[in-house]
């Protein structure tokens, strides 16, 4: 439809694009841009939209820092886990809701909306209580099960979305062709629902990647067992005015998130939202 | 196949993370037991530390010293998480103003009965009293430092000002005016540096707080508290500290490594650390006494310093035991106080830091030394720091005597509301 | 809905998984192998399970503490007593309590009228772009969105700097001069206001992006025929887009209620809560008092009244939601 509107019209939505875009990235250039930025100019009194020149020094700084490998491979495990375990899970979950009439079943969904509204932050002493009495303080599993926790309501929420989006009469074909019900989900539904999985997960994956409160109150003793949100936010003390390694730092932690966003977009923009419109 | 292949993998990943994380759980080899011990960040340097373990561990090669490094920031939280766990770090440091608040919660070891093994008697009363509770000693004093003005002679002589000659506020304050020129910050004072104005608070005769009957009550805004604002807001405004954060944030001793800063407040333990960021400084660093409002007396300051306690969730308390004994002997007190120019924790081994010029000065300060006031409650304060709020706000253009009120009912409601 | 109300004014009870009312819709279509017998059951068992234990369990503990005289000697030493509603009479004569709920509700309402209007702006835009200008606006927003709240909070911590920051740099530039080492986080309305930037920032992609998706389902054909009405654009998004896109619109908007109401990292990372207590909503206030003050008890008490409040808020969407799942059994 806007081929037959006239260019001059397309001036105020091009400038309303371009506006937004650059409001958008901006925060996100100039994390870069200061990471890149040589010390002296950082701290100039009047700061320059483009570096005059470039220097990888505060990303020496950032990754010669005390434990960053480990505390990146820490995230990393934690999160994939929390993530892979919410997905299989929730899986179960949504397929319920979308595919079978039983008990129950409104009741259910309920229950996952009013658990998506959680009050986590409040949950910590509890959780760190009953952490201390079966003696899961400093380990990373716990983080893991949190974070499971954390993301399973609005995974299975998305998913549900998800199923059904996939017209169920393409199992229900497969079952005349004398596939189980389980075989006609797993040949049919489940490739199908693929983009729908990556969507989904990569919602948790944000929140377990992000997650600090619980990592800095469970993670006492064990140091070596700390994720990298806690670690950057304590990167201020150690680096105190510079500001340039904790934005190298802050870059290096936000790297993994951006890539996958960017090589996922498709599935994002479509299928995350596709499965959402159906919910 | 895919949903099995997919548990299998999650299965994977979490099994992963259970090893990961029982292998680094021990860190203990043989028939040593191996303690683990917090420090605060730039209580001692990294030589002092790792001398000290080097000679600890030598000295007791059945114990394995693993030290770990904390934050001020959030550190009451942290704390607080470890002595309720089940397996508590062995040896904490804290703020001497902290103990009593863990004291009262039974989280920590009662070592009453070590006193006089350890020579109590000595003990710098700064250290020792904040260190008890009840009748009882919990914290063992570790260190003291309070505040000093470290300044640039190079600065100075530019600028035709001796410092020997500062010796009244008036006097200072002129001499940071006619410092303050240029691409010279006459002195760098962060609005939030509260221990200071603490300090001019209590040289007006005024106090943070007072209790009557009981009840602590927060007193910033009586006409005592005001004029020590008055002249915080003076002194603040002759260089550039900002007026939103405190001295760690950025570190103030970095500032003055990096730009020209003729003078900070700080303890002189900081000269170290601006000598470690700038070696060309070195030799051109000067202390004096914060000056008072009188040449006869000068300005009051906050004895600060930190005590090590033992968590009574600590499963080694014999070998946490051996190495506080060993960290506040005086064997290392002395060279403790040498190398980090502080005040010992003894009275006693005061003479090792005679010759240090920052030490010198920090002792004519101690004459004037004060304490917060003592009492679990104002834990509660420090945690939510409403004197920072109230710096910033009057710094910044709010009305000081309305400011202060606010203030002063906050410390009020925190001191009450904690026990 | 007498029982929606019920279930949604208090925590959820721990029968989570069991139903409490036999709504018995009848199967929509006629299944192959007689019904699904226990297999929902044993699907959503893993995660009934494991809701019990990681949430509901440490939910009634939250609940049991806010009943209790619980600071930290208890925490250590474990023998807290109960002192009936104690807690809750305390906090709820607190008047800095009200005023902190005050704020929360100000808080989310600024927050979430602004993500609404901004994200289905940029949804409506989206859907009008070319092919070039829609892929670099979802880039931007799906890069927004990727980027982690740590980082986000510090990046804008150090756009706003007082002394180094380019915001105070450029307004100075452009002539404010009152901006020259304008310390942001001193002021509580600044603050305020640097906190709801960062929180709309942060969240508009998802909304755009899920409304924009939400359009696109939209059928062109409609489009058509209101302009051949000659309907105006206003009138056509009220009549035709809203319509279509109302359920999701609103599954989005209570998303984002939750999500801003529970806001707690950018704020516990930037301000504390401070100055004073400019931004201290309530998911900080509770945290302070348990954490910082000590009183778990309060904290408890105090999360506990955040439940309710924000259930209350939510209760229309809940009955909406329910006529809907009911349209679809």
């Amino acid at each position: 439809m806007s081929t037959t509107r006239p260019r001059l019209r397309r001036i105020p939505l091009s400038a309303a694009a371009v506006v937004t875009v650059a409001l958008c990235l901006f925060p996100v250039y100039w994390m870069v841009a200061t990471a890149f930025t040589p010390a002296r100019d950082i701290q100039s009194d009047s700061p320059r939209l483009v570096p005059r020149t470039w220097t990888l020094d505060h990303f020496r700084t950032a990754v010669g820092a005390d434990g960053f490998g480990l505390f990146w491979r820490n995230s990393l495990l934690v999160t994939l886990s929390a993530v892979l375990l919410s997905l299989v899970i929730a899986l179960g979950s949504a397929y319920a809701v979308a595919r079978m009439r039983w008990r129950g079943r409104r009741q259910f969904m309920l229950m996952v909306f009013i658990a998506q509204m959680a009050p986590w932050e409040s949950l910590i002493i509890p959780v760190y209580i009953i952490s201390r009495d079966t003696h899961m303080l400093d380990r990373l599993p716990t983080l893991t099960l949190v974070y499971f926790m954390m993301t399973l309501p609005f995974t299975v929420i998305v998913l549900r979305g998800f199923i059904g989006t996939i017209p169920p009469e393409l199992e229900e074909s497969a079952q005349v062709d004398g596939c189980t019900r389980l075989g006609a989900f797993r040949h049919i539904a489940f490739p199908l629902l693929a983009p729908g999985l990556m969507a989904t997960s990569l919602f948790g994956y944000i929140t377990a990647w992000n997650e600090f409160t619980y990592a800095n109150f469970l993670i006492i003793k064990q140091q070596d067992n700390r994720t990298l949100p806690v670690w950057l936010s304590s990167f201020q003390n150690v680096f105190g005015t510079d500001w340039g390694a904790t934005m190298a730092a802050s870059t290096l932690f936000a790297a993994p998130a951006l890539v996958v966003f960017l090589l996922l977009q498709r599935h994002v923009t479509v299928g995350f939202a596709a499965g959402a419109v159906k919910g | 196949m895919k949903l099995r292949l997919f548990a299998g993998v999650s299965a994977l990943v979490v099994t992963a993370g259970l090893s990961a994380c029982s292998s680094s759980s021990d860190g203990g080899s043989g028939g040593s037991t191996a303690i683990d011990v917090w420090l605060m960040r730039d209580s001692v340097s990294d030589q002092f530390q790792k001398d000290f373990v080097e000679g600890f561990e030598a000295a007791h090669p059945d114990i394995e010293v693993k030290v770990q490094i904390q934050e001020w920031d959030g550190i009451g939280e942290k704390v607080t998480a470890a002595l309720a766990s089940s397996d508590a770090p062995d040896v904490i440091e804290t703020g001497n103003t902290q103990v009593a608040q863990f004291a009262q919660s039974g989280g920590l070891l009662d070592l009453s009965d070590k006193v006089g093994e350890l020579g109590g008697k000595d003990w710098l009363k700064g250290l020792a009293e904040p260190g008890a509770y009840d009748g009882k000693q919990y914290g063992i004093p570790y260190y003291a430092a309070n505040r000093v003005v470290i300044y640039r002679t190079d600065l100075f002589e530019k600028a035709g000002v001796d410092p020997a000659a500062i010796k009244t506020r008036d006097q200072w304050i002129a001499a940071t005016k006619k410092l303050n020129t240029g691409g010279t910050q006459g002195i760098y004072l962060p609005g939030q540096n509260w221990y200071t104005l603490a300090g001019f608070v209590w040289d007006e005769g005024g106090d943070l707080a007072t209790e009557s009957g009981g009840k602590w009550k927060g007193s910033l805004d009586t006409p005592e508290a005001l004029r020590g604002m008055e002249f915080y807001q003076e002194l603040q405004a002759l260089g550039r500290g900002p007026k939103d954060s405190d001295e760690a944030n950025p570190p103030q001793a970095d500032v003055m490594a990096k730009g020209k800063v003729a003078q900070i407040v700080s303890s002189p333990g900081g000269a170290n650390t601006v000598v470690e960021n700038n070696p060309a400084l070195k030799d051109k660093l000067g202390f004096f006494p914060i000056p008072g409002k009188t040449a006869d007396t000068p300005g009051a300051v906050f004895t600060g310093g930190s005590d090590l306690v033992i968590p009574t969730a600590s499963a080694k308390q014999d070998a946490a035991y051996t190495f506080v004994k060993e960290l506040t002997g005086d064997t290392w007190q002395k060279k403790l106080a040498v190398a980090m120019s502080y005040v010992p924790n003894k009275t006693t081994l005061s003479d090792a830091v005679a010759a240090d010029p920052g030490a010198s000065a920090m002792a004519v300060g101690a004459a004037q030394g004060h304490a917060t006031p003592n009492t679990p409650g104002w834990a509660a304060v420090e945690a939510k720091n409403p004197i920072k709020d109230y710096l910033t706000a009057v710094l910044t253009g709010g009305d000081a005597r309305k400011e202060a009120a606010k203030a002063s009912e906050a410390i009020t409601t925190s001191m009450n509301s904690g026990t | 809905m007498t029982a929606v109300r019920e279930q949604t004014a208090s925590h959820p009870p721990p029968s989570a998984g069991r139903p409490r009312r036999s709504p018995g819709p009848g199967p929509r279509r006629p299944s192959k192998d007689g019904g699904p017998g226990v297999w929902p059951y044993l699907l959503i068992a893993p995660a009934v399970l494991g809701s019990l234990y990681l949430l509901v369990y440490p939910l009634v503990r939250a609940v049991v503490i806010s009943l209790q005289d619980f600071g930290l000697r208890q925490l250590i030493l474990g023998d807290a007593r109960f002192v009936g509603l104690d807690n809750y009479g305390t906090l709820l004569g607190d008047s800095r309590f009200w005023e902190v709920v005050r704020r929360t509700f100000l808080f989310m309402a600024v927050n979430v009228v602004l993500i609404m209007v901004l994200s289905t702006l940029v949804a409506l835009m989206i859907e009008r772009l070319g092919r070039f200008g829609r892929i670099a606006v979802l880039s931007s927003l799906v890069l927004t969105w990727a980027m982690p709240v740590i980082a986000a909070t510090t990046v804008f911590q150090w756009l706003f700097h007082s002394e180094f920051g380019i915001v105070n740099a450029v307004l100075t530039d452009l002539g404010f001069t009152s901006f020259d080492r304008y310390a942001w986080f001193a002021h509580g309305p600044a603050a305020f206001a640097i906190l709801v930037a960062l929180i709309v920032w942060q969240s508009v992609p998802f909304a755009a992006i899920t409304l924009y998706s939400a359009l696109t389902t939209v059928p062109a054909e409609l489009y058509e025929s209101a302009r051949l009405d000659g309907a105006s654009g206003i009138r056509i998004f009220r009549s035709i887009t809203f319509p279509v896109v109302r359920p999701i619109f609103l599954l989005v908007f209570s998303l984002e209620v939750i999500w801003t109401f529970k806001a707690f990292v950018q704020i516990w990372v930037m301000t504390n809560g401070g100055p004073g207590d400019a931004t201290t909503i309530l998911p900080v206030y509770a945290v302070q008092t348990a954490l910082s003050s000590q009183r778990y008890d309060l904290g408890s008490a105090a999360s506990m009244v955040t439940v309710v409040l924000m259930s209350g808020v939510l209760v229309l969407y809940f009955r909406q939601m329910f006529r809907q799942e009911d349209e679809l059994a």
